[in-house]
């Protein structure tokens, strides 16, 4: 596991260090690397760290306080950013909480897709996980005075909060326990509060139940999208690189190779909303208000020729009114009526009429792993 | 270290001996005759295995394989996903025995990376259309009766990069997508009449607690005949990358289903049209209409060894044919198999346990000529269900249907022992 006092010398280090006159801020900030390594998950689904780190969607972060902006070998930048880094940006506690918190206001034109981290404690805890893949670079010289300041904050901090051991009854005395329930056969659990209902019960369905009172327009939704969105499943929804295509390939469905989008295959918008609410952007679920996730699905409609007009307006009125094209194609489960499962005796002996000859072989491919010059293959696991 | 603990470990060392002894000598038959006759060098040498006493039993307090097993691990197939947080990866078939699968070999598939998940922290909600909506803490679900049962779990999209054609080679995989362990759980039911389902209820949603926060819907019929939430598998608790601390166990259905990391149940008298179950997991069929809802995995098989990642390397001979087969719609009756690319089979020996829903372990053994072998495996379940022919199912679906490919799988074994991936006429 993480040492704390290291990474936590090399914030500070880094700071003193690197930036210009800020310094002195960067020690009010006691950084948590462990706490910090969880926070970093946000992060984790477009940039590595630590050991064979390799460029992503994002740059790889090694060594990274007192790197130049736009820096990381063999990754292609936006221009914004190179030129922050040719003006002088030097990767420091500063800078980095600045962009981090919210990456187009520090850097307009940059194409890092990411809301932003807006807790303090998070982003102290953040860097200074951060720092510890930055070793080399800092000054080791600072290290004791800081470390001591806060002796294992982090291990103070899970002290403190035993608050979820309550919940087992371990803290109550026996004679004030909760008696069983007077639900059920065995009277085990208890009643789930409507606040916690609604903290988790957000699923919609096809007819609207479920939908959020909101609404959000085309035009709103490509802020989001661009913001959120594009930077793996591209500016038209095409998918960057292997990232999910969200739009276009309609009436392809009989095609050799086809191509399902929410426009071409997707049977209701509900799936959109549910599922954008739920898991996306990828990297940092459940960051959209109500109202951007009507706007951003408003624009994926929009992306797939649904909805024409830059107006128009999404929302918990209108949604399950919307049908997507391909809607009436699913049909029920019918695999069992096939003639192959037809009631039969199989054959064991000279079932053929001629010897089986090969008719296709793996190796013309060439695709499976450690085989040595492996491409890649055809067809998906979804 | 005590005298009885040397003495064990010199007992241990010695069977060691002996049973590598015989490893090496088969390794070694095709090679070195001198060795042979000045006596094989792993008998005749006292190894270091023989002479010092190993490590002690503080050394390893959880178990893991023998050094030399090191390449007995899931791997990733690299393009078939953008990155390792929504991906898969594939169990070693090839090179497992019996019917259940160690914990750390189970395939993994995840939509947004394994959720790390405090069980003093987890919850169980069961909301929606009950008399009671009900929170459950993980020491509340431990007071439930306790059932163990085998089941397979099985990916939809296993051997779905083989609609095409041949593709990959070797059964990891082409068929890696499965694995089989004892679970230890709650029957669902109970946790549903805990909190009392309403009339008019048909639909149960299972949702995960992780980042994709997975959600699909399963008929309330199912859940009340044999769904469990688990929390055990193999005797010990949830790996977490299998849903720790607890995921639902749906029986001979396809795998998305069993989600992980379950946090919450909700009833209702409709389904829900999620995601997986809408873009994903739907069967495009030539023609462009598309099945949903193609819940069970149908009776399939498959020859572990030999195949491409488990070649002969014996020479001809005696040569043993070992095989999984399994259905989602109950136990295995039988299962043939064909070394010459289905002129002739023959039935192939059960052995082991036979559970229904669960993986089979079969057998043939047969003396090796040394000639071309064109090998297939044919299960039958006890529903009466014959493995299709890869030919059947594309020309019953076309070729792009991704998830459910059962059919039969042919592996081409060369003179010198060396297995390909192939398809037969
Ligand atoms: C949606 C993908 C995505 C996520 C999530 C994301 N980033 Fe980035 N990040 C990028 C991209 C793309 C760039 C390159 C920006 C450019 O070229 O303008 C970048 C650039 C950076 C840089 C500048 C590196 C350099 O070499 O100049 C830092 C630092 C950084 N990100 C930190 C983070 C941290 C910390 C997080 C999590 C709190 C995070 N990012 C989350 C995509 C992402
Ligand atoms: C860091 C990359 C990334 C970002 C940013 C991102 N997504 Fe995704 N998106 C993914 C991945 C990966 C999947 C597939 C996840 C899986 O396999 O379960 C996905 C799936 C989807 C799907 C389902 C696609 C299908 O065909 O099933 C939709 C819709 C979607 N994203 C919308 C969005 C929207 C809207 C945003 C912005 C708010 C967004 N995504 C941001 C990576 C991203």
């Amino acid at each position: 596991m993480w040492k704390f006092p290291e990474g936590k010398a090399a914030v500070l280090a880094a700071a003193i260090v690197l930036s210009s006159g800020t310094a002195a801020s960067a020690q009010d900030d006691a950084g948590d690397a462990a706490a910090g390594e969880a926070v970093f998950r946000a992060c984790a689904a477009c940039h590595a760290v630590g050991e064979g780190a390799t460029n992503r969607v994002g740059p790889q972060l090694n060594a990274l306080f007192g790197r130049t902006a736009g820096g990381a070998d063999d990754y292609a930048y936006s221009d914004a950013l190179v030129e922050a880094g040719e003006g002088g940006m030097v990767w420091n506690h500063e800078t980095l909480s600045t962009y981090i918190a919210d990456p187009r206001g520090t850097v307009p034109g940059t194409k890092m897709a990411f809301g932003g981290i807006k807790d303090d404690q998070d982003m102290a805890d953040l860097l200074a996980y951060l720092a510890g893949f930055s070793e080399g670079d800092a000054a080791p010289d600072d290290a004791e005075a800081s470390a001591d300041d806060e002796p294992e904050s982090g291990d103070a901090a899970a002290e403190a909060a035993p608050a979820v051991e309550t919940e087992s009854n371990a803290a109550v005395p026996v004679d004030q326990r909760p008696g069983p329930g007077d639900h059920g056969n065995f009277g085990i659990g208890r009643p789930a509060s409507e606040e916690e209902i609604a903290a988790w019960d957000i699923d919609v369905r096809p007819d609207g139940k479920g939908l959020p009172v909101g609404s959000g327009t085309v035009l709103d939704g490509e802020q989001v999208y661009f913001d959120q969105c594009a930077t793996c499943h591209g500016d038209f929804g095409e998918g960057l690189g292997r990232w999910p295509v969200l739009a276009g390939g309609m009436g392809t469905l009989e095609d050799d190779r086809p191509e399902k989008t929410v426009g071409s295959f997707w049977p209701h918008v509900s799936t959109v909303y549910d599922y954008v609410r739920r898991t996306m952007p990828f990297g940092n679920a459940r960051s959209l208000s109500d109202d951007e996730v009507y706007a951003v699905t408003a624009y994926v409609l929009y992306l797939n020729d649904i909805v024409r007009d830059e107006e128009f307006e999404l929302s918990n009125e209108n949604l399950a009114d919307i049908e997507l094209p391909n809607a009436g194609n699913f049909i029920a489960d019918d695999r069992f009526e096939e003639d192959h499962y037809a009631e039969k005796d199989p054959c064991m002996s000279d079932c053929l009429d001629a010897p089986a000859e090969i008719t296709m072989r793996a190796q013309v491919l060439d695709v499976t792993p450690d085989s040595g010059d492996e491409g890649s293959g055809g067809g998906a696991i979804d | 270290m005590s005298d009885d603990d040397t003495m064990a470990a010199r007992g241990r060392g010695r069977r060691g001996f002996l049973k590598s002894g015989l490893l090496g000598g088969a390794a070694l038959a095709a090679g070195s005759l001198t060795a042979r006759a000045e006596g094989d060098p792993a008998i005749t040498e006292i190894k270091d295995w023989n002479r010092y006493p190993g490590e002690g039993v503080d050394a390893r307090p959880y178990g893991t394989p023998s050094q030399f097993e090191s390449e007995v691990v899931r791997r990733n197939v690299p393009w078939l996903t953008a990155e390792s947080i929504s991906s898969v990866n594939f169990t070693p078939l090839h090179e497992l025995d019996g019917i259940i699968t160690p914990n750390g070999l189970c395939f993994e598939r995840h939509h947004a990376g394994i959720a790390e998940i405090d069980p003093a922290e987890h919850r169980l909600m069961i909301n929606g259309m009950v008399d009671t909506p009900l929170v459950f803490t993980m020491a509340d679900l431990m007071r439930f009766p306790r059932e163990n049962r085998v089941y397979f779990l099985e990916c939809a999209a296993n051997s779905g990069m083989e609609w095409r054609g041949a593709q990959l080679n070797g059964c990891q995989f082409t068929h890696g997508m499965v694995h089989c362990v004892m679970y230890t759980g709650v029957p669902l039911k109970y946790l549903l009449e805990e909190a009392g389902i309403k009339s008019g209820a048909a639909w149960l949603l299972p949702e995960g607690a992780d980042a994709s926060a997975m959600t699909r819907s399963v008929p309330l019929d199912k859940g009340l005949e044999d769904c469990l939430v688990a929390f055990k598998m193999n005797g010990e608790a949830l790996r977490p990358e299998q849903g720790y601390p607890l995921r639902l166990v749906v029986p001979g259905w396809e795998g998305n289903m069993w989600v992980k990391w379950l946090r919450r149940i909700e009833v209702g008298d409709k389904p829900w049209a999620q995601r997986e179950e809408t873009s994903k997991y739907t069967d495009l069929l030539k023609g462009g209409k598309t099945r949903m809802h193609t819940w069970e995995m149908e009776v399939k098989s498959v020859i572990t060894s030999p195949s491409p990642q488990k070649p002969i390397v014996h020479g001809r001979g005696r040569t043993v044919i070992a095989g999984l087969a399994w259905s989602g719609l109950g136990a295995i009756d039988r299962v043939d198999v064909t070394i010459d690319g289905g002129m002739n089979w023959h039935t192939a020996r059960l052995d082991g346990p036979s559970f229904p829903k669960a993986l089979h372990r079969f057998y043939y053994e047969f003396d090796w000529d040394g000639s071309d072998l064109l090998l297939q495996s044919r299960a039958i379940d006890d529903q009466g269900y014959v493995q299709p022919t890869k030919q059947e199912l594309r020309a019953a679906r076309g070729p792009n249907s991704i998830y459910h490919n059962n059919g039969i799988q042919s592996w081409h074994v060369n003179a010198e022992g060396a297995v390909e991936n192939v398809e037969v006429s």
